[in-house]
């Protein structure tokens, strides 16, 4: 990353209140110009609220959003140098596809045959020549993504907001759609700052993704770093299929700790944590990091087997432990062993460092 | 039919209802303009179809000055009042106390037109003597007669009678418009007058134009406040009124009743009969567009 350029978007603690409710918890982040950029979370996490704020459509209670190493806190959507792709579309029924497309041009006063061209040309890259005299009721939820995204890229501005653009698709247009947003992003070579509640999603297109949950910003990091190396017990909870077990510190050195689970003690690597004797702990296990049979000492527990769950590519495997405690078993389907029977007594085991210990 | 297994005479039965329903409140409209046209006017045995009366309500200086009147008060009150209503649905749509709102704003129809016309005559009567007497203490007469029963005491009288109904229309319209549209416009780097005048505007555009047809109609059949609040029994309803209580309808006024009659139900009509067709090349355009690009 070039040192000299500032980052495409900063926040810089950031909050923002309605009353009594706290939308966003002084967030501080950081993206850089040409990432794309995923904000993860629940629903009702202030994902949105972020990106809105970003965006001018909310202003912040506190702290200050900085655009290109501008502060843009007090301006207007309209002076922002961002523009924005809605969930519900939000594309002028009254207008043609053309008309919609080329709107922002008419507005920075255009002559009339270079915002036809720049149109055209907008919407060739988007898959949709010989669209641009429809309306857009005459088209599908995944062309009028298109003609959304059309609309915002033909503005040139540098950085692209979408607020759940794949949401009201089905999930083989989401899937479809995902790669192609990528790839338009590589293509124009903007910042695209998406949020989504799909993890497949994010983790489909982001180069860096941003975890907020009760109007926090919970982590940050790689997609591959989220999902393999989560910091955090929310991050486990939510990302992936994890598997969470609560226990306290049993003993802990240098290296690792002895997490009582209740129904048997394990051991996991420290991690540098700060962590004592007698703290409440969690440890995640990721669903297809366990197996079904003995492992080594400290690496297994048993368990009673439940049910099978077959997903087609994968089959989960539900066992329960001694405290009650379910935990899911995932195994890609062709290499599924033969069925065992509900009411079996089974061991769950797993590799070294595939459990993962957090405090917080 | 929309229901396949409703019974047909059921159906009949429902348009048969409505047409009684729509010739009883007509019938009295179509008798007078059937008397417009008759020679002998009304009352008499004969009946000779003519125009005549049509041609000689335009020589009636009192019922000209009269209509003259009315037509400036509607056009005030449309200019005033629809922008007031338009402004009244965003309030609406943007609040989160709504019933308040809704409330706040259909109190007027809730008053009787006597009662709030006479309020607003006592009103205009104590605020007019407040004015003067502000006057009189700074010691000229600037503010003399500003509330002295005329035009702007009627106008608003007016606003306030009509911008309830207006207000309801235009929301009606606005009920469909999403505001992600004027954000989305926003985003384009639209301001917000912009956002509202080149998306907003024209998906409310009926609502509005219907609003203004409506505040003009309500105006032309406004009585009790034009006569409490105008000062003087000179507006086109006033003038037909006492004409009628005191000498009994004339000819001309008639033909009066019937023009503007006429003109009431040609402007609904033609808003009607533009929206069906409208909604008819649409849908004609949109299936003749559902073509794939691909065959083209």
């Amino acid at each position: 990353m070039d040192a000299k350029r500032p980052a495409a978007v900063e926040v810089s603690n950031l909050a923002k209140h309605y009353g009594p409710v706290v939308a966003l918890k002084n967030v501080d982040l950081t993206i850089e110009a040409g990432e794309y950029f995923v904000l993860l979370g629940p629903s009702g996490g202030g994902k949105t609220t972020l990106l809105r704020t970003i965006g001018g459509f909310h202003k912040p209670t506190a702290g200050k959003v900085i655009l290109h190493g501008q502060d843009v806190s007090g301006l207007p959507p309209d002076k922002r140098p961002t523009s924005m792709v809605f969930q519900s579309y939000a594309l002028f029924p009254h207008m043609t596809v053309a008309q919609n497309v080329g709107y922002g041009l008419t507005l920075t006063r255009q002559p009339r045959e270079e915002i036809r061209l720049r149109t055209e040309a907008m919407l060739d890259m988007v898959g949709l020549t010989g669209y641009g005299e429809r309306r857009p009721h005459e088209l599908s939820g995944g062309q009028q993504q298109r003609v959304q995204l059309a609309r915002s890229l033909v503005l040139d501005r540098d950085i692209l907001l979408l607020d759940e653009p794949l949401a009201a698709l089905d999930a083989k247009l989401r899937k479809d759609m995902c790669l192609e947003l990528k790839h338009l992003q590589e293509k124009v070579g903007i910042t695209f700052v998406h949020v989504t509640h799909n993890q497949e999603e994010a983790m489909t297109i982001a180069d860096r993704i941003a975890l907020i949950a009760d109007g926090e910003l919970v982590e940050e990091g790689t997609a591959r770093d989220i999902y393999e190396a989560p910091q955090k017990r929310f991050t486990a909870d939510f990302v992936g299929e994890n598997n969470l077990l609560s226990g306290k510190a049993a003993s802990v050195t240098e290296d690792g700790v002895d997490v009582d689970l209740g129904s048997g003690t394990i051991r996991v690597d420290r991690r540098g944590l700060q962590v004592a004797q007698g703290d409440d702990v969690w440890v995640s296990i990721r669903s297809e990091l366990l197996q079904l049979g003995a492992g080594e000492g400290g690496r297994s527990l048993p368990a009673t087997y439940r049910e099978t769950v077959y997903l087609g590519l994968t089959t989960s495997h539900l066992v329960s432990l001694g405290n009650g405690v379910e935990l899911s078993v995932r195994v890609v389907s062709s290499a599924d062993a033969a069925p065992v029977a509900p009411g079996t007594a089974v061991e769950v085991s797993w590799a070294p460092g595939a459990a993962r210990l957090h405090v917080s | 039919m929309q229901d396949d297994y409703g019974s047909i005479w059921a159906y009949r039965l429902k348009w048969a209802y409505l047409m009684l329903i729509v010739t009883a409140l007509m019938s009295p409209v179509f008798y007078v303009m059937y008397i417009s046209f008759n020679e002998f006017g009304f009352g008499a045995n004969r009946y000779v179809f003519t125009l005549e009366w049509y041609g000689v309500i335009f020589s009636d200086k009192l019922m000209m000055n009269a209509l003259g009147w009315t037509l400036s008060l509607a056009v005030g009150t449309t200019l005033i009042a629809v922008p007031m209503a338009i402004l009244a649905a965003k309030f609406y749509k943007a609040t989160r106390y709504k019933v308040a709102t809704v409330f706040l704003l259909l109190s007027p129809l809730f008053v009787a037109s006597d009662i709030m016309g006479s309020a607003l005559l006592v009103y205009f009567k104590h605020l007019n003597n407040g004015f003067e007497g502000l006057s009189d203490m700074l010691g000229n007469q600037w503010f003399y007669g500003w509330f002295e029963l005329g035009f702007l005491t009627a106008l608003i009288g007016l606003i306030i009678y009509t911008l309830p109904y207006s207000f309801i229309v235009i929301l009606i319209t606005m009920g469909r418009y999403r505001p992600q549209q004027t954000e989305a416009a926003r985003a384009c780097g639209a301001t917000g007058w912009r956002a509202f005048w080149d998306i907003e505007f024209p998906q409310i555009r009926a609502g509005v134009f219907s609003a203004c047809a409506f505040t003009v109609i309500l105006c032309f059949n406004e009585y009790t406040r034009t006569s409490l609040l105008k000062g003087g029994f000179d507006t086109f309803t006033t003038v037909l009124v006492s004409q009628m209580l005191n000498e009994g309808m004339s000819e001309q006024s008639y033909a009066m009743s019937s023009f503007v009659s006429f003109i009431a139900i040609a402007v609904i009509g033609g808003i009607i009969l533009y929206t069906l067709v409208r909604s008819d090349a649409l849908s004609r355009e949109a299936r003749a567009k559902a073509e794939p690009v691909m065959a083209q």
